[in-house]
């Protein structure tokens, strides 16, 4: 038991700080109706904005934060602006203007911070390590632990106890009810992608301490987390936290216990649970 | 090509029309590539053979995507079965192309139909992420596999191939083009033939709705297994010509960024226009490899920037080019209405009919 | 015939004079004094970083010696190698047939130099690589033709050789635990520690005797694998990552349960930027490479003040040294050659340059695998001046063997 303690709290940090990123993700599909696959290249534009904004102090880490957050909103704007033309055109020409920007964005992230993996200055306590039953564990992630369930806490009071939540999960389930109580469907549309910009920023600055950001963050994130997105149900936010801490666990303890198949681990759970779930079926369709 | 314009006063002829209108990238392909071919340049015969594989992989996307309605990243595993059954044909010392062809054609039906048997049964954004994971699992198995694959550095200096025994080996830059668009253009003109008249109809109805076309009788699953499994024949034709053409193989040809510039390619192109697709395969090539030469380590700025041009200048794709240059500027008003009736499925010709279950 | 078909056959034709005029433009001959040298190295994807390095390596030599390579001026045309062969292969094609440049020079991967190779030797052209060597596997049971390949650089497995006996004997009985990443480059820098600290006598701590390998490029959290390699109680741990991955490692290998076993590594792990990121975390790391930026010989002195000089930061690397001496091999088996240069006597010529002056110390090419027969050095990273550094400890064996 002892041996699978860290590495189930290491999944358990791993799979939060994939809940913040895919959450953006998943709320721009469910509420904004947009496949958006600039999402990883908004998280790798936080990553850089908070490695170059940092400083090693508390201040300069506020600061970091702040500043990648904004810049994730920023891009969010960017991408509201870009499909707002595109409504209704389906979610292959989305996925070609968005993977389009991805690819452009993520060239010019390389060209303004340059070609190498970056870290942020941290204060230096949370450089430390601190020993927990025995084993060595850092303490930043011990912070974005900390951190994430206090995000995911509030993300799902703002979903579920304001006004602006409840519109956002009202578009979900019926844009055309919502219209109908007087609000524009594409100003919530937009806030949307604002909001998710915003969380893929703050994501990408939480992040950049454990993993680096680099020319290969984009894809990689991306990747995790459109797995956690689909495996969570589109557009559901507490079934994205469930399947980001269920990835964070294959890609800690999974990896690990069963190496001979660790290569094929992850896009395997994905279809498994793709398959035994079944929703892809149009309930209709059977003769 | 006359008929077109006179056709647009019945219904039937205007199909006929949208047919022909579609065939125009073909038409326009099969000229760049014949001044390609005339030109005294190794280095166009070559980029130009390098390119017909993906754009063979296009089209067979396009027929998954376009014709069945299932947007998937799936087909490089019929494209890496075909490519690899050739290769160690090759490396085995058989060496006649007809019969790569033939290998690489039946190894992607074999591979596409057991995936088919997966994916026709979802849809959306669900057939998608699954396709996704098999894009991904082919490229790990080819990583892994290594007696076959040679493992991630890959095979190099695969044999080239004859056409007919005693005939020397396929080398020439020029006669490398030659063949590869030969195999090209007729791999999908009868892939083309074989999803016209009332295979395309059904296909359409199966997309328009579902529910009715089952209701009415129709075997929606077998048809989609169907089309998949030819398609995977396409896919795996692709993949002899990719080590025809290249004569080196990397499990990374067979992965995700492949899969994903053919599904791009065939928005481009415009989803169920096979030609089209193969022509926004050659495009994306072109900007990748050769503009992008010019301006070394932007290669991603450009092929983004054709991306999010292709969005907003060509909605509906290449194929639906000519028919909009067509309605802006030469058919009086009257007659708009009409044409935009006769085309099948209404602008689905051109735009994908792909609907997501979220 | 109609207005629409008229402007399609229209378009062709444009598209056809297009392609037709850009082939015209291939064509334009050279100065009588000029060269055209080509260097293919990533400047997109994730090799970026080696193949920046790998450029200002060249361009520095280039610089310092007045632009010109054995008495011509040279035209020295960049291609981008991107992430692999697909990307790779075509900007080689490009660079070859268009340009139609004497030498190829650079490349990052392993896999680009496996089918690049292919290209330049059916057009009797040399390739000078710069870094990755791959195994050049035979071909149909054929071996491969290696006439006009030739590398400044090592093969994969000689960090790892180079390092075993001096890992051997500072652990003695103890075991050591040999992690990397799963792919080519990684098994090759991987096999050739195992195989020679095995032969020593050595055993490895990994359970069945089996090196780990973890997912490549998908890993980036180490912290699972290290903390699972602690619980084997090795007394050292032996290993190979680059760029990305190696940030990760070292950071994490600071944070985990292993912070106090001795970390051995091939030197790509702590070259260069990746350094500057690793920080503080990868003091103490002993590893081994080709070079070191502290050697005390001359043309070490030279190179690393004209690095500074050309306002690049930090220390130059292995990757920028091994391409400085590509353009020394060059230089000097160009200034042989009479007359127009073909791909042909330029290769004789290279096969004749003898020993070169390199700031890694004085090397030459093994005479048939075509790669340098050079001094290994044991490295480690400390604090030289302001800067982390890998300095100097002192020197390995010499490799290849003779």
């Amino acid at each position: 038991m002892d041996a699978y303690l860290i590495p189930a709290v290491d999944g358990v940090a791993y799979g939060l700080l994939l809940a913040i990123a895919a959450a953006g993700l998943t709320v721009a599909f469910g509420a904004g109706g947009v496949l958006n696959l600039a999402h990883g290249t908004l998280i790798a534009a936080g990553g850089y904005v908070a490695a170059a904004t940092s400083s090693g102090t508390w201040t300069g880490l506020v600061l970091a934060v702040l500043a990648a957050t904004v810049a994730g909103a920023a891009g969010g704007g960017v991408l509201a602006a870009a499909t707002a033309a595109l409504r209704g055109r389906g979610h292959l020409d989305q996925a070609l203007l968005t993977f389009g920007l991805a690819l452009a964005g993520g060239d010019l992230l390389t060209t303004v911070y340059g070609p190498d993996t970056l870290r942020p200055r941290l204060p230096a306590v949370l450089q430390a390590t601190v020993t927990v039953g025995g084993h060595r564990y850092p303490v930043d992630r011990l912070a974005v632990l900390g951190i994430a369930v206090v995000v995911c806490a509030a993300g799902y009071v703002l979903l579920h106890r304001t006004r602006a939540g409840r519109l956002v999960r009202a578009t979900v389930d019926d844009r055309a009810m919502v219209a109908g109580i007087g609000v524009n469907p594409r100003l919530v549309d937009a806030s949307v992608l604002v909001t998710a910009g915003a969380l893929a920023g703050l994501a990408g600055a939480l992040s950049t301490p454990i993993l680096g950001v680099g020319p290969g963050t984009a894809d990689t994130v991306l990747l995790l987390s459109l797995i956690v997105v689909v495996c969570g149900r589109l557009g559901s936010v507490p079934g994205a936290v469930a399947a980001a801490l269920a990835v964070g666990v294959v890609q800690t303890l999974g990896v690990t216990t069963f190496p001979t198949v660790a290569p094929y681990l992850l896009t395997g759970a994905m279809a498994a649970v793709l398959l035994a779930r079944r929703t892809g079926l149009p309930a209709q369709a059977r003769p | 090509m006359s008929t077109a314009a006179r056709g647009s006063a019945a219904p039937w002829f205007g199909s006929q029309a949208a047919r022909w209108r579609s065939w125009a990238p073909a038409s326009l392909a099969v000229a760049v590539l014949c001044a390609v071919a005339a030109s005294a340049d190794p280095y166009l015969h070559a980029t130009a053979a390098r390119m017909l594989p993906l754009a063979v992989l296009a089209a067979s996307v396009a027929v998954v995507t376009g014709h069945a309605g299932l947007p998937t990243l799936a087909q490089v595993a019929p494209y890496a079965a075909g490519a690899y059954t050739t290769a160690r044909l090759a490396l085995a010392g058989v060496d006649l192309a007809l019969l790569h062809l033939l290998a690489a054609a039946a190894a992607g039906a074999a591979l596409a139909g057991l995936l088919g048997v997966v994916l026709v049964r979802h849809r959306g954004t669900v057939v998608l992420m699954l396709s996704l994971a098999a894009a991904e699992l082919t490229a790990t198995t080819a990583a892994q596999w290594r007696s076959v694959s040679g493992g991630t550095d890959g095979l190099a200096g695969i044999p080239a191939p004859r056409l007919l025994p005693g005939l020397p080996p396929l080398l020439a830059d020029r006669a490398v083009l030659l063949y590869a668009a030969a195999v090209a253009i007729a791999a999908t003109a009868a892939a083309v033939i074989l999803l016209g008249g009332n295979r395309q109809m059904l296909l359409a109805a199966v997309r328009g709705n579902e529910a009715r076309a089952a209701a009415s009788g129709h075997r929606v699953y077998a048809y989609l297994w169907a089309v998949h499994t030819g398609a995977g024949a396409l896919a795996g034709t692709g993949g002899a010509l990719l080590i025809h053409t290249h004569r080196w193989i990397t499990p990374a040809d067979v992965g995700f960024t492949t899969a994903a510039l053919a599904l791009l390619a065939v928005v481009i192109g415009g989803a169920t226009s096979l030609p089209g697709a193969a022509a926004g395969a050659v495009a994306v090539l072109t900007v990748r490899d050769v503009a992008a030469a010019d301006l070394p380590g932007h290669a991603p700025l450009l092929l983004g920037a054709l991306f999010v041009a292709a969005v907003y200048l060509l909605p509906g794709g290449l194929t639906a080019l000519p028919h909009r240059l067509h309605r802006q500027r030469i058919l009086p008003t009257r007659l708009r209405r009409q044409r935009h009736q006769d085309l099948p499925a209404g602008s689905g010709a051109a735009r994908p009919a792909v609907r997501s279950t979220p | 015939m109609t207005t629409r078909s008229m402007r399609r056959r229209i378009a062709a034709l444009a598209a056809a004079a297009v392609l037709l005029a850009a082939a015209a433009c291939t064509d334009s001959p050279g100065d009588a004094g000029t060269v055209k040298v080509g260097l293919l190295v990533s400047l997109s994807g994730t090799y970026t970083t080696v193949g920046e390095d790998m450029q200002r390596g060249f361009k520095l030599y280039l610089d310092t010696h007045g632009g010109k390579l054995g008495g011509r001026k040279v035209d020295l045309i960049v291609g981008d190698e991107g992430d692999g062969p697909a990307t790779a292969v075509p900007a080689a094609q490009k660079l070859l047939e268009r340009d139609r440049v004497v030498a190829l020079t650079g490349l990052v991967g392993g896999a680009t130099v496996d089918k690049v190779q292919t290209l330049t030797t059916a057009k009797k052209i040399p390739l000078v690589g710069a870094n990755a060597r791959p195994a050049f596997a035979p071909v149909g049971g054929k071996a491969r033709d290696l006439t006009y390949t030739w590398h400044t650089s090592y093969n994969s497995d000689e960090p790892g050789i180079a390092i075993a006996s001096h890992i051997k004997a500072q652990v003695g009985d103890g075991e050591v635990y040999a992690i990397g990443p799963d792919y080519q480059g990684g098994y090759d820098e991987l096999r050739g520690f195992t195989d020679t600290f095995t032969k020593l006598g050595g055993k490895l701590a990994n359970p069945d005797g089996k090196t780990v390998f973890t997912p490549f490029p998908t890993t980036e959290n180490f912290l699972p694998y290290l903390n699972k390699a602690a619980q084997e109680k090795p007394k050292a741990v032996y290993t190979f990552y680059a760029g990305a991955a190696a940030v990760a490692f070292v950071k994490q290998y600071a944070q985990s349960d292993l912070k106090d076993v001795p970390l051995y590594a091939a030197g790509f792990l702590t070259e260069g930027s990746v350094l500057t990121a690793q920080g503080p975390a990868a003091t103490g790391i002993r590893n081994v490479l080709n070079y070191s930026p502290t050697l005390p010989n001359p043309a070490n002195q030279q190179f690393v003040a004209a690095w500074s000089a050309a306002g690049h930061t930090g220390q130059p690397t292995t990757f920028a040294m091994a391409s400085y001496d590509a353009a020394a091999v060059l230089d000097r088996a160009l200034a042989a050659v009479d007359g127009d240069v073909t791909g042909e006597e330029l290769n004789k010529a290279i096969g004749e340059v003898g020993r070169i002056v390199s700031p890694r110390g004085d090397w030459q090419f093994e005479p048939t695998e075509h790669r340098p027969v050079q001094r290994w050095y044991l490295r480690e990273v400390k604090a030289d001046g302001p800067v982390l550094s890998n300095v100097l400890v002192q020197d390995l064996t010499t490799l290849p063997a003779s």
